[in-house]
This record gives structure tokens, sequence and C-alpha cells, in this order.
């Protein structure tokens, strides 16, 4: 499935609930002001995954890791986000630990609850299909 | 990845500011990559820019999640910086003139300033 040029910018929806949470109440944005935040989260995006690859080139290795992310963060004066990046890491970690037990004990009883599938939350059915293809903790986004 | 031109209508009508538009096509996404906390499928669009750098063979999924949480961390420092601006005006509406200036006051912003053509040899680099 191709990416649509437009795709290139995150998605709206977000970016919008996050400035809204960021705002006081009553606040409102103008169109222009938000596409232009729009712009500049890619631009970040772009920056900071270019400057974390740099990390990951020094340290010889291919793969990008979260460490990278969190020096790349470092160079570009945005240490106020470290902190919280971190805890946001610790939490990720935990959470996909206790998906990856959840879907040992799954397994187990898998031919039995088949039609269970039908409830499950989409992140689920999407952890599902990575875990099928890669069984590897890292996985890797191919270019 | 292509290293396609910018047409000139694609150019915001501002005085400031690298806000070009992005006409490359981005080449096909293999595979699952599991979703940031966003609810929505174009958390691929996130991958996409990841994938966009020519330098970046690979990114772990740690790694993407944390780039999609700080890009989240971004968008709420921009916004606050730049409402101290609207406030300034006595605005409850946050304008584009109050991003201008927050990214020429702030100094981790520097990166967001500078011409559209050096806006343009990012993009074409990146892209």
């Amino acid at each position: 499935m191709a990416e649509r040029p437009e795709d290139l910018n995150l998605p709206n929806a977000v970016i919008t609930r996050i400035i809204k949470e960021a705002l006081p109440d009553g606040v409102n944005i103008s169109k222009e002001a938000r596409s232009a935040i729009s712009r500049a989260a890619s631009v970040f995006v772009l920056y900071a995954t270019s400057c974390a690859n740099n990390f990951a080139m020094k340290g010889k290795r291919k793969t990008l890791n979260a460490g990278d992310v969190l020096s790349a963060m470092e160079e570009m004066e945005f240490q106020r986000f470290v902190a919280p990046l971190k805890e946001s890491l610790e939490v990720y970690r935990r959470e996909q630990k206790g998906k990856k037990e959840a879907r040992k004990d799954k397994d187990k009883k898998a031919d039995s609850e088949e039609q269970d599938k039908s409830r499950e939350e989409e992140n689920d059915d999407d952890d599902e299909r990575m875990e099928e293809e890669e069984p590897n903790e890292e996985e890797e986004v191919d270019n | 990845l292509c290293r396609g031109e910018f047409p000139a209508q694609a150019m915001p009508a501002v005085s400031r500011g690298p806000w070009p538009d992005t006409n490359c096509h981005v080449p096909a996404l293999r595979t699952s990559v599991p979703l940031p906390p966003w609810e929505d499928a174009p958390a691929r669009a996130l991958v996409a820019l990841v994938k966009a750098d020519p330098d970046v063979s690979l990114a772990s999924q740690e790694a993407v999640y944390i780039l999609a949480r700080a890009a989240e961390l971004f968008v709420e420092t921009i916004a606050k910086d730049a409402y101290v601006y609207a406030q300034q005006g006595k605005r409850k509406t946050l304008q584009r003139k109050d991003l201008d200036n927050a990214i020429e006051a702030i100094d981790e912003f520097a990166f967001l300033e500078g011409e559209f053509l050096l806006g343009l040899v990012w993009f074409q680099y990146f892209v």
C-alpha cells in the first residue's frame, strides 16, 4: 500500500488533541497555526531521526534504538524531553512485556477461543501480526 | 525516494518559515509496525517520516515509539510557547504569527527557521 505525500504529516486529530490539552480552556487555534505546528512537528521528527541515526552510526549499528533518540534530544537541545521520554519508555517496555506474557497464556488456549478474536482490541491484532512475523524483541522498520 | 521539485504554488503565502509542501512519493511500508499510543492507523505517517531519511536503514520498535512521544512533547511545547505571544496580543486564538514569534525568539526552535529555499534543501535531502 503506497503512502501519499500528505501522509508525511502527522495525523491532524492527534496534533489538535495535543494542542488543546496544552492550552488553557477557551483558547482556540487558527487553521494556519495548527497546520504550521503540524509541519513543524514533521520537521522535528525528520531532524531527530537524522540526529539519532548519527549516534547509531557512531556506535556502528544499523538499527536506531531508543537510546539514539534520547541522545538526539540532548543534541538538539531538548534535554527537558529526556526525563519524560525515559519514563514513557519504561512504561512502554513494561506493557510490551505484559503483552508478551499475556500472549503466551493465550496461545495455550488458542484453539478453543478462536471466536474471541473479534472481541480483541485493534492494538492486540497489530501485535499479533507482529509476533507472528518476527519473534525478536526488537521490531525493525525496513527502508 | 524522489528529489522532486516544489512548485511555486506549494509555497505558503507567508513571509517566513520553511513550510515546504512535500510532493514526493514515499515508498510503501513493509509489514507491521506496532502503533504508538495514537488511536489512528496514520501512525504509519510517523514511520514514513522515519523511513524518509535515506541514511536510516532500520529503526527499532522502541525508537519509533520514543520518536512519536517526542513529537507529542514537541507539539505541546511549541503550542505553549506560541500561546505566550497570543496572550501578549490579548487574543484567545493562537495564530500563525504567534508561532513565528516563538520560533524566532526561542533557541531550540532555530532548526525551524530559515528561508524557504533552505527548507527546500532540507526536504530534498531527507525526502
